[in-house]
């Protein structure tokens, strides 16, 4: 899938996912964010050690997961309507290339349960349930 | 209280985080969502899963949702009727 604005609505600088790696529709997304020094955000988060806010790891999960049901989403998104038992256990930095794994854990009444892993090399940075509310 | 609706009971307390609240606090005959418990659209997935891991039981669709949540005595009649023990 390399058409990745044709399918999520964000545009910069708030499009966080550069590459759909893997993806089994409904079921599993794995996904690729690549952190450079010039992400708006890092300019004061922070000054002397730039580093990628917590919020915007978790919003990097939930736009991969806007693949997970590509098909029938035609490109509009899906909204945050929960965060569950988030965990940031190391931080990304510029440089970094991020993997992003999203499964799908559930759905019921337009909401679905999304458990996601932000990994580095191996290293897992971040992970969280996320409870998304489709349009 | 039956076993099974004490298990319910137990794991709507559990599942949903509702700290403090003991199963004979949950009246059976009020309904979960709105005016009784006051539950919400993801505390219904929440319990979805919940019955589905506990219990083996798969709420399929929001028509049976609609009947199962009814109240505590709709979910564990519905249990008893779906589950293959």
């Amino acid at each position: 899938m390399s058409e990745i604005p044709a399918h999520l609505p964000h545009r910069y600088p708030f499009l966080l996912v550069d590459r759909i790696l893997e993806r089994e529709p409904g079921v599993r997304v794995v996904a690729e964010k690549l952190v450079t020094s010039g992400e708006p955000y890092l300019q004061g988060h922070f000054q002397d050690r730039p580093l990628v806010p917590g919020a915007l790891l978790l919003e990097m999960l939930a736009q991969a997961g806007g693949f997970l049901e590509a098909e029938s989403l035609h490109g509009s998104a899906i909204f945050l309507a929960g965060v569950q038992d988030a965990r940031f256990r190391s931080p990304a930095f510029p440089g970094d290339r991020l993997r992003l794994e999203v499964k799908a854990a559930g759905a019921f009444g337009g909401i679905m349960k999304l458990s996601g892993i932000v990994s580095c090399e191996g290293r897992e940075l971040c992970t969280a349930s996320l409870l998304v509310k489709r349009p | 209280m039956s076993d099974l609706k004490l298990r319910v009971k137990d794991m709507i307390i559990e599942r949903l985080k509702l700290e403090g609240m003991t199963p004979d606090q949950i009246d059976d005959g009020a309904p979960l969502f709105g005016d009784g418990l006051g539950l919400d659209s993801i505390d219904a997935l929440e319990l979805v899963l919940g019955i589905e891991q506990v219990f083996g039981v798969k709420i399929e669709d929001e028509a049976a949702g609609m009947k199962a949540f009814k109240s505590v005595q709709a979910l564990t009649d519905f249990i008893a009727e779906h589950a293959k023990v």
